[in-house]
């Protein structure tokens, strides 16, 4: 046992969980969608032998509790707009997006959209780090990629600016006004990943967007470390304007920190918890609070980021300079 | 002599090529020859205008998960700005009028409305190729099939097997699914034409 424990220790590992339960459904539903047409057509003894295989497997997850291919209606969509009993969500950038391409106010859009917005205002940008299911992708290919770097290979790291993706969001707003389509879906990863799962496994195959996300996940491996979330999603400058008062907050308890900088590397948005550098762009994900050895990082009820608190006391530089906070 | 040739070659074209020419002008026209007929069919309750169908879709891809004959398709890069917005190829797999997809769209693109009042084009026969229409042959499959029945297809008069377009056609286009014969007489064209899709001959 530790002289400091941290309670905080797996909420990372919690996080992966969720975000991978996120990710299921996105392939799950449209095999179940195919079955469901197997299932009200009586068709099994029509299909051909892999669709039979199919048939067999779905039968076994599903065929204890559903019998009537209606039931598969319940739960249907991804995460860019999806429905649970009749009850309907959808991306906040969708109903922007929309309601920008149609120039009109939907009142049944706008209803599916409370409930995020209400959580983002509250929680912050939780729906990248905990949801998202382009981000589930992105973390296995930055874990590659931080193997790869270990390894020896050359691997880019380039810094931009972060606030570009609020003129990514600024202009696909605009592009989706002026063409009067809904172009953020087209750009907009979660929307594509759950959109291409479908398309590729139920529908004939993949579209574009596959192409654009392979883009996107070479951008992040040879150009920048995480840089399409860090740098260029719209959706991640919609949350992050929306989070921008969240109630809850990663904060430093200044008195347990030893400035070992972990939380810094550990940041996938490049953020410095370390220099209580936290600010809008971050996602309440708590990596950097599971990664802390003395459990300093917190989430903590408050309407904004304390101000900085200099170096820990616990670390090499406040003991030096006999306990000032500011060396 | 050599201009005398010629216009001989000439004047024995002509007499050679008057009978196809006789022919074509007394031949039935194909009707509806000239009118498209759509690939892409709408799903049912969309925006009529298609532009602002396409502003007020947000391709969320929910209406073809739902559609429980997926007959729910959707444009890829060749549709331009119509990208991930749905269609319906009734030459693929038809509508079955299920109202499913109204229901679940989150946005106005598809509104709900009964099956009746469905806009997604109207049916059109070409009786120049129709089984029963050109030599009494005996089908029937498109007023058997079709989901309105007797307010949207029937049968002519005089003969039991002729099918007619009546005014309660929708065009979810079960029909053009359906039909046997391998040119399709049977096509959906555009609603805009109403009556004009089958003038009484």
């Amino acid at each position: 046992m530790s002289r400091y424990p941290n309670r905080w220790k797996y909420v990372n590992a919690l996080r992966l969980v969720v975000l991978t339960l996120a990710f299921v459904p996105l392939v799950f539903l449209p095999y179940s969608t195919i079955y469901q047409h197997f299932l009200a057509a009586h068709a099994y003894d029509m299909l051909n032998a892999s669709d039979q295989r199919l048939y067999d497997v779905m039968n076994f997850l599903t065929g204890n509790f559903i019998t009537d291919a209606k039931q598969f209606d319940v739960v249907k969509g991804t995460t860019w707009s999806a429905t649970f009993w009749g009850f309907k969500l959808s991306d906040p950038l969708a109903v922007l997006s929309q309601t920008a391409a149609h120039t009109h106010l939907h009142g049944p859009l706008l209803l599916s959209v409370l409930l995020p917005v209400l959580a983002t205002v509250i929680l912050g940008r939780f729906f990248c780090g905990w949801l998202c299911p382009a981000n589930l992708l992105y973390e296995l290919a930055d874990w590659i990629a931080e193997r790869l770097r270990r390894a020896g290979v050359p691997l880019g790291d380039r810094r931009f600016d972060r606030r570009l993706k609020y003129g990514v969001l600024a202009v696909g707003v605009i592009a989706s006004a002026w063409g009067g389509t809904v172009a953020m879906s087209a750009i907009y990863p979660p929307a594509i990943v759950g959109r291409e799962a479908y398309y590729l496994i139920a529908t004939a195959g993949a579209g574009a967007g596959t192409a654009f996300f392979a883009v996107t996940l070479l951008f992040d491996l040879l150009v920048a470390r995480r840089g399409f979330c860090r740098v260029l999603c719209p959706g991640g400058a919609l949350y992050s304007l929306l989070g921008r008062y969240r109630l809850l907050r990663v904060q430093r308890k200044v008195d347990l920190c030893n400035d070992c900088k972990k939380c810094d590397q550990t940041c996938m948005f490049d953020l410095n918890p370390m220099a209580d550098g936290f600010g809008q762009e971050c996602n309440n994900c708590g990596a950097c609070i599971a990664v802390c050895p003395t459990g300093s990082l917190v989430f903590e009820w408050a309407r904004k980021d304390g101000p900085p608190q200099g170096p820990g006391h616990l670390g090499s530089v406040y003991k030096k300079n006999k306990g000032t906070p500011h060396a | 002599m050599l201009r005398r040739r010629f216009l001989q070659a000439l004047a024995a074209a002509g007499a050679a090529g008057a009978p196809y020419g006789f022919a074509r002008l007394l031949a039935p026209a194909a009707q509806g020859a000239d009118t498209p007929f759509i690939t892409h069919l709408r799903p049912p309750g969309a925006i009529t205008n298609d532009a602002a169908f396409t502003e007020a879709c947000t391709g969320c891809a929910l209406c073809g998960e739902v559609c429980p004959v997926g007959a729910i398709k959707f444009y890829g890069r060749e549709g331009g700005s119509k990208v991930n917005t749905p269609y319906i190829n009734p030459r693929d797999r038809a509508c079955t009028l299920c109202e499913e997809c109204m229901k679940i769209c989150p946005t106005d693109a598809l509104t709900h409305v009964p099956r009746e009042k469905v806009t997604m084009g109207y049916a059109q026969i070409d009786r120049s190729a129709c089984y029963p229409w050109v030599d009494k042959g005996v089908c029937g499959a498109c007023a058997t099939i079709c989901p309105l029945g007797e307010k949207a297809i029937g049968f002519a008069f005089a003969n039991v097997y002729r099918p007619v377009i009546r005014d309660g056609c929708v065009g979810c286009g079960l029909c053009v699914q359906i039909c046997p014969h391998p040119s399709l007489p049977i096509r959906v064209v555009d609603r805009s034409l109403g009556r004009q899709a089958n003038p009484e001959v």
